[in-house]
């Protein structure tokens, strides 16, 4: 019982251990790819149980962090160690263990042939990186584990990608090494901030509690180094050009983990840091944000709509769903705020699954170009049946989940009464892109699926059990995210309303 | 006696040196040349371990030399860089005939050198342990006398380190002249006293800045660091970029916080400026290198501004002498862990690899790879490594100092270095080797170093502390008040 106790206590910190542990057995079988494999998967499957065993602990209603672990790390700066979950990052925790569960399934299919034991070690290094961005409570701790997702994901596009993979994950690092260096001088400059020399912190809890130590000319460049570094990693637009091509270039996992949560560490880091602790400067950055958001849906949709490449469609497509997080979060009201976690969670679930079918289909006829496809639909039911829903779900038909976070986001930018817009423009903008996402989902699904087939696919098998295994449970998160939407805003809804709190509290104190 | 306790671990160290060096006159054969590294591993321990047995503090030598812990912090760090060089220097020295026990003597004495600097609180103890330190570092860069690069880096180290000894001495002159003493705290007392802009003050200050500029390799007084890094045997120049340069900064450390402290607000922003300019200028001309070798010199370039940039934060407390202090201990190891790893490469000559040679040194030799990535990352300053606290506790007290713009340079300038540092990892991991290019065999002890030493530039990423409050309490002597 004190044994299940002291497990349940310190949960989050063996959730970022179990990967770690993970990587010492896998370092001795490196060159056994057989013992990699199962190495890799027992561990992230491990790791996916203990974060549900999180979940089933997480006390619904609750605003505040859960399950903390707080322990002085450096003395002499007064810096700690210190993890916990609300109900806006539990549940992306949740969503990066199961994706990479996923992802190393799929991959020891087959679909990763050479260097099997680096690839496994580097994933398992990467869910440390990606659990800890969630978990952390102390923008130092954050910082770390922020920078600790960049080598693995440099390694695992490089080194598995494609023709173009080593530009593209150059542009990759180069750009989000660059925005989180700027964030990194903003960090200093909040320790520095904080306190009198021996009184300072980076402590979220300790910072959010009196943000008033910030003067408005200070939160207005700490909110702009932070929103950098998270609208690169985002990606908003105009700093989205190295999606396409890392999306392009990277393998099938990668792409499934760089779309399902990578990208989720910015949303989320706006959400957590950059607006509670800066909300003068997020007032400020507001109408810009606001504007870019929307362009980033409309402009994300038309790219999408002539793409010929299928990843590349896909990965436009994530900078349209992205856009909406934005919009959501910084229309500064809950409904826009649990409609952007939402489309957070939603994304991660449908645009990875999106990934991984590209993937598969990639995998069996060696095309991308949607020109090369077609009529695949009669041979491979299954398939089709998959990646229909997937197709649907991203595209916002009610009954699945993309539909509840894009509604909730709308109806929050139509309730939008800020300057100098108001959300009766933002609202109708956004909106375009919903319908400009059907387009482009319905066609690309149609000149993949249908028409005739050819000749060289015609004995193509369809899924495979792996294959199966791997979609089923983002399958069932797909319907249940979009039918029973309640229980998780539940979750969410009162830390978002915290944030909010943090936000508009000190707002209303400089007025 | 006490003045004698004092400096026993320098004492120890020549011991070291001359001990190394008669053992391999009177016993020339290989069995035990073989030896020789472990014999200086043994002296360097016994010198590090020496104040633990007999513990010295205050001033020496009627004043000349100064035991405190900005001594300690620097001991350790000269210490550990000479060890480390001669754990990893073997299987270049044999693979290329350079001789072995003069190499790790000349290690030694300039180790001493080093340790001298930082004891030094007098102009003249100051310029002799800097002489003491520069000349074997001559002499490492051409030890491997048939090549004509050894030569030529030799030379080129020579004139130029002799012309700006020259600069220095001089300026130290002019402040001989102005306070009639050479003890640090009496010229900081007459500089005051002269006051802020003072001319003689400030022709001291130029003269002073290039000179040690010069030995740390601050552009633009860097124009010898390419050239003579390049052509020096590889672990020459390892230990060549890395304990010069700590040196030379625990001189200007001394100099300017001391003696030159109370005109602080004449030079802050002059070394700010340099630093920005010195930290583009190395990675701007690094990005367009294809040889690795003359790559890392150039970074090191880079790394000297960022370091340079605590030295102007100084006003900024204890906390820029200490950022100062941690990042050239964590610069030492990472440095050195770079070059060292460039030995791991069977390449004829002191030629450096190139980027294409470095091709699939994964699939050659792993643990070299893994190592030297580890390094590199360090060196980007991505965590959780020595490498990254490094940044994140410079940036800190330069911001407190008002410099904003320096600590936003220092970020671009990371981002930029990013590039070339990756792009070496891009070759080891991301391309296929040459044709014919075998795998690496041996060099086993040279292999296992590389990566307990990048481990521990984790570990201490992770557990930064001890080192940190180390500094901490080494910058002490060296706050500006």
């Amino acid at each position: 019982m004190i044994l299940e106790r002291q497990i349940l206590d310190h949960a989050l910190t063996l959730l970022i251990v179990i990967p770690l542990v993970g990587l010492v057995p896998l370092l001795f079988f490196m060159r056994d790819e057989r013992a990699a494999k199962q190495v890799a998967i027992v561990t992230t499957f491990v790791e996916l149980v203990v974060s549900l065993v999180v979940l089933g602990q997480f006390r619904i209603g609750e605003a505040g962090f859960q399950m903390t672990d707080s322990v002085m790390w450096l003395p002499s700066l007064g810096i700690r160690y210190e993890v916990g979950v609300d109900g806006i990052s539990v549940l992306l925790v949740v969503l990066t263990t199961l994706l990479t569960f996923i992802s190393v399934l799929y991959s020891s299919g087959g679909a990763i042939k050479t260097r099997v034991g680096e690839f496994m070690a580097a994933f398992l290094l990467l869910e440390v990186g990606m659990v800890g961005v969630f978990v952390a409570l102390d923008l130092f701790l954050f910082y770390v584990f922020f920078e600790l997702m960049l080598v693995p994901m440099y390694l695992i596009i490089g080194i598995w990608g494609g023709t173009r993979r080593i530009y593209a994950t150059l542009k990759f690092v180069l750009f989000t090494l660059a925005g989180s260096l700027i964030m990194l001088v903003a960090i200093v400059a909040v320790y520095l901030a904080s306190g009198d020399a021996g009184s300072r912190t980076l402590s979220f809890a300790d910072l959010v509690n009196d943000t008033s130590r910030f003067p408005p000319d200070f939160q207005f460049w700490a909110f702009f180094a932070f929103a950098l570094a998270f609208a690169i990693k985002l990606p908003m637009v105009p700093f989205h050009t190295w999606l396409p091509d890392a999306h392009v270039e990277a393998p099938t996992a990668g792409s499934i983990i760089l779309a399902g949560i990578l990208l989720k560490a910015g949303g989320y880091g706006l959400i957590r840091f950059a607006l509670p602790l800066f909300p003068l400067g997020a007032q400020a950055w507001l109408p810009l944000i606001l504007l870019l958001s929307v362009v980033a849906i409309i402009y994300g949709a038309a790219v999408s709509t002539v793409q010929k490449d299928l990843k590349k469609l896909v990965a436009y497509s994530s900078v349209a769903h992205m856009g909406f997080v934005t919009l959501g979060i910084f229309v500064l009201n809950v409904q826009g705020g649990v409609g952007a976690i939402l489309q957070m969670l939603n994304h991660g679930v449908v645009t990875g699954a999106l990934f991984l079918f590209v993937g598969i289909q990639y995998e069996r006829t060696h095309r991308r170009l949607i020109a090369d496809l077609g009529g695949l639909a009669n041979k491979w039911p299954l398939y089709t049946t998959f990646f229909g829903i997937f197709v649907l779900a991203s595209l916002g038909l009610p009954g699945l989940n993309g539909f509840v976070g894009e509604f909730l986001v709308l109806v929050g930018a139509f309730k939008f009464d800020g300057q100098p817009v108001s959300g009766l423009v933002w609202g109708p903008l956004a909106a375009i892109g919903v319908i400009l996402a059907a387009v482009y989902l319905l066609w690309m699904f149609q000149r993949v699926m249908y028409g005739p087939v050819r000749e060289a696919y015609k004995d193509l098998p369809d899924l495979s059990p792996v294959e199966v295994a791997s979609a089923l449970p983002l399958l069932v998160l797909t319907i249940a995210l979009g039918v029973f939407p309640q229980p998780f805003i539940r979750i969410i809804e009162p830390s978002l309303e915290r944030m909010l709190a943090f936000a508009s509290a000190a707002a209303v104190a400089v007025k | 006696m006490t003045d004698l306790v004092a400096i026993l671990p320098e004492t120890i160290v020549t011991a070291a040196a001359v001990v190394v060096l008669a053992v391999a006159a009177i016993w020339g054969d290989a069995r035990v040349r073989a030896w020789l590294p472990w014999l200086t591993l043994l002296g360097l321990i016994a010198a590090l371990a020496s104040p633990v047995a007999y513990p010295a503090s205050g001033l020496f030598f009627g004043g000349f030399a100064v035991v405190d812990q900005f001594t300690a912090f620097f001991r350790l760090t000269f210490i550990v860089l000479a060890a480390f060089t001669a754990v990893i220097a073997p299987p270049y020295l044999r693979r290329e005939g350079v001789p072995e026990a003069e190499f790790y003597a000349t290690v030694l004495f300039s180790t001493v050198g080093a340790m001298t600097i930082a004891l030094a609180t007098d102009l003249i103890t100051l310029f002799v342990g800097i002489e003491l330190m520069s000349i074997p570092v001559y002499v490492l860069a051409g030890l491997q006398r048939r090549d004509r690069y050894a030569n030529e880096a030799a030379l080129k180290y020579f004139l130029l380190g002799a012309f700006s000894s020259a600069i220095l001495v001089y300026g130290f002159a002019w402040l001989f002249g102005i306070a009639g003493s050479t003890d640090l705290v009496h010229v900081s007392a007459a500089v005051a006293k002269a006051g802020l802009g003072s001319p003689e003050v400030v022709v001291a200050l130029a003269l002073v800045t290039a000179g040690l500029g010069f030995k740390a390799a601050v552009v633009p007084f860097h124009q010898w660091t390419p050239d003579a890094y390049d052509g020096a045997p590889t672990p020459s120049t390892a230990f060549m970029s890395v304990a010069p340069k700590a040196a030379a900064f625990a001189a200007i450390l001394r100099v300017m916080a001391t003696a030159l402290g109370p005109v602080q607000l004449d030079w802050a922003l002059v070394f700010a400026v340099l630093a920005v300019v010195t930290m583009t200028g190395g990675n701007v001309v690094a990005l367009v290198q294809t040889n690795v070798k003359r790559m890392l010199a150039y970074s090191s370039i880079a790394h000297t501004g960022y370091i340079l940039a605590g030295v102007a934060a100084l006003a900024a407390g204890t906390s820029a002498g200490a950022a100062v202090l941690f990042y050239l201990f964590a610069y030492g190891i990472m440095n050195l862990g770079a070059f060292a790893s460039l030995t791991l490469l069977d390449l004829e000559g002191t030629r450096g690899a190139t980027l294409d040679e470095l091709n699939g040194l994964w699939s050659r030799h792993s643990s070299g790879a893994l190592a030297f990535t580890i390094f590199l990352v360090n060196l980007t300053g991505i965590p959780p490594t020595i490498g990254f606290l490094g940044k994140f506790l410079m940036i800190q007290p330069v911001l407190d100092a008002g410099f904003g713009w320096v600590a936003v340079a220092i970020a671009l300038n990371a981002a930029l270095a990013a590039f070339y540092y990756l792009r070496v990892v891009v070759h080891m991991f991301m391309y296929d080797p040459e044709a014919g290019a075998p795998r690496i065999e041996g060099a086993r002890i040279l292999s296992v170093s590389l990566v307990v030493v990048a481990v521990i530039t984790i570990l201490l990423g992770v557990l930064p502390d001890p080192v940190y409050a180390f500094a901490l309490r080494g910058a002490e002597p060296v706050v500006i008040r």
